[in-house]
């Protein structure tokens, strides 16, 4: 490459991290819509879609942000940590209401303004057409004549769809048991499979598979789409004419009055929008508009009917019980970390001061397990132990392996019978890298990602040696280029810019 | 024959200009998709959802799994080149990848990996075409006994992965399991170890534990040792497999691609417990054990014949009963949504236009993948002759963000270089850190059906199911061999 391409290149670098920005009413800036879940979900093809449509009234850029994590907290975070200029828009749904309050996050909910939602899909019972026991009336039949045998089948433990089987089973006064999947498809698949008798999710889970069969629905009436499926009304109980799915948006509580009118008048036109409409009415779901706030009612009767239920199945946890629950606990777990760590420091300090210090890296590993094991093993012992195979026991399972098995080894190392280590001579270089590394990620946090790259590759090719300057200049800023199309334009990898640059322009 | 009738209508489409291009460019992103570090098949599947609202739904599903393909394959070039598996399943593709790297001959390696991609995916393809309707009710049959007992088995390669450092390798392995632990617990809802971090819901993600355990550990090691001022092979004679050393891996690649489309059909067991199982049994049957771990052919070919395999067996489930059998089929599941088609049984009689048309394009994005591939090998076998000092702080630009690309988060970043640091450590006293990541991938398997199986049938059901007996007897003797050929050889 030329000197000329190199200015170029550097040029465009410029250009790429400098971005001017200007004064004007909201919205200026793209928007963010963050979703909670990863691409490629109802959610997310929610909001893209949402984002599709928004862009013919508006003039602006949406730009969808996937957030994974945590069932939604680690997008609420990034959210409510944002300042509340209507900038970050959450993509929600119900299920993450079950998830804080599941993590006691009662702050949560008031840390949102519930701007809309847009969709409601009823909940359903689905059956195995395979099974003689498929019809609603024989399931209930079924299950109170075998109580605590029934076995149902569904998503995760403490979501949506389990406190809708949790509500049903209370109204009909069933005892059964749920056994949760890791996904609603895996869940039908064990439907399917026989190894339970019913399902709750959506009534669109049941498309596509004959054997799939709608038992009841939880509606206010009949489903346009399903019109043979009775509602639970019909089959005669009532308090189960509403439990439904939604997905909407909301906005960090405290965004200004002027935003919040901007975004309402928004919603108001994309859910009027004919082909927001058709798009979604061709998978059978139905659009709706509900602005705050009754939004905000609806949020708070949500979180209420989700810590009833959690409580009552134990989710939610109790309180610490015996010494080393106690122990599990707050400052007296750290206390004990601390205790712990100085133990291991100190023993290894020993065994180095000793004539073995050959072994002090074998023993220090030795012991990093064996800490680990030990505070492990004291934290398990505050899980709610409601039945049998609680979540206690696969940890513990694995911990009383790790023990005797490092026990043994240490045997084995103080006979001298473990092999040579496969130790180099420059421990130096490989610390400076991993305190590079680390300088080059506060670094990040400060200047943004592609300042601190280009830094830090250039950086790490001079202390390996590498002296050819030109070469050096072209490497950095080909892999900022590289990183910057791929990843930041393409992918819509959020790469960090840097607190200077958010908050200079 | 209304099957192949239907699948040469099938093959005439694909045979069009339009879908033969969009199945090229599906590869060649699926191929850049898999060998960068931080993707995942299913995320390159996932990101190019979105560009495919306006194709006509076949266009969109061809192009969805000629990415997924070949994304599977891109993993197993970072993984021989730099010890950096792209995905989860070419993990084991480095085992014996690398080590020929090191020994200055990746091209044998990657000619390998190639090949046995290919032919495993043609294979699994096969199979899904001719054999899916029985083994999806089979599928359907696996109790969460079976699944439990299914992560044992490939627990026990374990003691065959560790050889003579085996307490070490169960080491690792159980703290694999136990990393796995962290986050909330999906069966009870209970939150883990997380000590109130937010960031621990979720636990650590697979994805920075790999390249962590693998790529950062391995510069590390050699910044070690202080010789990173050569190059590490000669561009100009690079040896490639010949003919004849293709052919003496047919049995190899002929196994693992069987045993990849029969683990891949299982929702959730997927490419990697394929891969580390056929390894297992290649290098337990093979004439040359020794090989293994130190530069095999056949231990390249057992591991990526198998991951390969396992997209047609993942497919099985999907299409035949619209239930996903891994990450990247459930985002198919999502695009077919879009496209308003309900995956099941009922697409075969509503839609077998598309059916066909995606089983035939299956089989031609294989072909495209190997004539893309074998170009693409000449290309990739260059960054092994950049030189180190180069080549090392791009790897750690490459690691940072493809760690970051994962959930969007420092904290995995963080984690990357956490696991990297230790990783080096581990390997400095002899540990294998495979184990680590073998532990990761089973931990929720074994757990969560180990606890339905518990709920659903007690403590006995494990062994009054004649199959999950039968496995669990299997596995326990293939973790009773090694050491009693051991005790054998001692004698």
């Amino acid at each position: 490459m030329t000197l000329k391409g190199l200015g170029l290149l550097l040029i465009l670098l410029g250009l790429l991290i400098f971005t001017p920005k200007a004064n004007a009413a909201f919205p200026d800036k793209p928007i963010k819509v963050v979703v909670y879940t990863g691409p490629g979900g109802l959610i997310d093809i929610s909001a893209r879609k949402f984002a599709g449509i928004a862009s013919k009234y508006v003039d602006v850029n949406f730009v969808v942000e996937n957030k994974p994590g945590a069932g939604g907290i680690v997008a609420l975070k990034k959210v409510i940590q944002a300042p509340a200029d209507g900038y970050n828009l959450y993509a929600c749904t119900k299920s993450n209401i079950a998830k804080f309050v599941q993590v006691g996050g009662e702050g949560y909910l008031d840390a949102l303004h519930w701007t809309a939602m847009l969709m409601a899909d009823p909940e359903c019972v689905i059956t195995n057409r395979k099974l003689a026991i498929h019809e609603w009336p024989d399931i209930v039949e079924n299950a109170l004549a075998i109580p605590g045998d029934q076995t149902w089948v569904g998503p995760a433990a403490g979501g949506l769809d389990h406190v809708t089987a949790l509500k049903i089973w209370d109204k009909y006064g069933i005892d059964a048991k749920w056994i949760p999947f890791k996904s609603g498809g895996k869940a039908l698949a064990a439907l399917l499979g026989e190894q339970g008798v019913a399902y709750v999710g959506n009534p669109r889970d049941a498309l596509g598979n004959p054997d799939l069969f709608i038992a009841a629905v939880s509606a206010p009436e009949r489903l346009e789409a399903f019109p043979e499926v009775p509602t639970f009304t019909e089959l005669g109980m009532s308090g189960l004419e509403n439990e439904f799915m939604w997905r909407g948006f909301a906005l960090k509580q405290g965004t200004p009055h002027e935003v919040v009118e901007w975004y309402d008048d928004l919603f108001k036109k994309v859910t009027a929008d004919e082909d927001w409409i058709s798009f979604w009415s061709k998978g059978g779901l139905d659009v709706t508009y509900i602005a705050e706030p009754e939004f905000s009612k609806l949020v708070q009767e949500d979180a209420e009917v989700f810590e009833y239920y959690l409580k009552k199945s134990d989710i939610l946890p109790g309180d610490a019980v015996g010494i080393l629950a106690k122990m599990a606990t707050g400052s007296q777990f750290i206390i004990l970390s601390v205790i712990l760590l100085l133990v291991w420091l100190s023993g290894s300090y020993g065994v180095y001061r000793s004539n073995y210090s050959d072994i002090l890296g074998r023993f220090m590993i030795i012991g990093f397990f064996l800490v680990v094991s030990i505070l492990f093993l004291v934290q398990s012992m505050n899980f709610p132990t409601s039945s049998a195979v609680g979540p206690a026991a696969v940890p513990r399972l694995w911990i009383t392996m790790l023990i005797p098995l490092n026990i043994l080894l240490m045997i084995k190392t103080f006979r001298k019978k473990d092999g040579v280590a496969e130790s180099g001579p420059r421990v130096d270089i490989v610390l400076s890298f991993i305190g590079f590394l680390i300088v080059y990620l506060f670094v990040m946090q400060v200047f943004g990602y592609f300042l601190s790259t280009f830094a830090f590759i250039i950086v790490g090719l001079y202390y390996l040696g590498y002296r050819n300057w030109r070469n050096t200049i072209i490497i950095a800023s080909s892999w900022i280029l590289f990183s910057y199309v791929v990843f930041y334009k393409t992918l819509y990898v959020p790469l960090p810019l840097g607190m200077l640059f958010e908050n200079l322009f | 024959m209304e099957l192949l009738s239907n699948l040469g209508d099938g093959l005439a489409f694909v045979m069009g200009v339009i879908p033969i291009l969009t199945i090229t460019l599906g590869v060649a992103m699926g191929i850049v998709a898999g060998a960068t570090p931080g993707l995942s098949p299913s995320m390159g599947v996932a990101l190019l959802v979105p560009f495919t609202y306006a194709m006509s739904p076949t266009l969109a599903l061809i192009l969805l799994v000629a990415i997924y393909i070949a994304a599977n394959y891109g993993g197993s070039i970072t993984a021989v080149t730099i010890n950096a598996p792209g995905t989860p399943s070419s993990v084991v593709t480095a085992f014996d990848g690398y080590p020929l790297t090191k020994k200055g001959k990746p091209g044998l390696a990657l000619g390998v990996s190639l090949v046995a991609s290919t032919v495993g995916g043609i294979i699994g393809t096969l199979i899904l075409i001719f054999f899916s309707g029985p083994l999806a009710n089979f599928a359907l049959k696996f109790h969460p006994a079976e699944y439990f007992a299914l992560a044992i088995f490939g627990l026990t390669t374990v003691a065959s992965l560790g050889g003579k450092n085996w307490i070490k390798a169960f080491i690792a392995a159980m703290f694999g399991l136990l990393l796995n632990t962290i986050g909330i617990d999906p069966i009870s809802g209970v939150s883990r170890f997380t000590f109130g971090l937010s960031f621990l819901y979720d636990g650590f993600a697979l994805i920075p534990a790999l390249i962590g355990l693998f790529a950062l550990s391995e510069i590390f090691k050699q910044l070690e040792g202080g010789d990173f001022s050569t190059r590490a092979v000669d561009a100009g004679k690079q040896e490639w497999p010949t003919a004849k050393a293709y052919w003496k891996l047919k049995t190899t690649i002929m196994r693992s691609s069987f045993m990849g489309t029969i683990i891949g059909i299982f929702p959730g067991a997927g490419a990697t417990i394929a891969a580390f199982i056929s390894y297992d049994v290649a290098k337990r049957v093979s004439k040359t054990p020794e090989e293994f771990g130190h530069g095999s052919m056949e231990g390249v070919a057992a591991a990526e014949g198998a991951n390969s395999s396992s997209v047609g067996g993942a497919l099985i489930p999907l299409l035949t009963l619209g239930i996903p059998g891994s990450a990247s089929t459930a985002v198919l599941i999502g695009a077919l949504m879009i496209h308003d088609l309900t995956p099941g049984p009922q697409l075969f009689i509503s839609n077998p236009d598309i059916i066909y048309g995606l089983l035939a394009s299956l089989l031609l994005a294989n072909v495209i993948l190997l004539v893309l591939g074998f170009f693409g090998s000449r290309l990739w076998i260059k960054v092994t002759t950049i030189p180190k000092t180069v080549l090392f702080p791009l790897i750690f630009a490459v690691s940072i963000i493809g760690s970051f690309a994962v959930r969007n988060s420092f904290f995995d970043v963080a984690a990357c270089l956490a696991f990297g640091v230790f990783g080096w450590l581990l390997r400095r006293y002899n540990y294998p850190v495979a184990p680590i990541i073998l532990g990761m991938v089973l931990g929720n398997i074994a757990e969560t059906n180990f606890i339905r199986a518990n709920m659903m049938g007690g403590w006995t059901v494990f062994f009054t199911r004649p199959l999950s007996l039968g496995m669990l007897v299997v596995a326990a003797a293939s973790f009773a061999v090694p050491f009693i050929q051991a005790r054998k050889q001692k004698q």
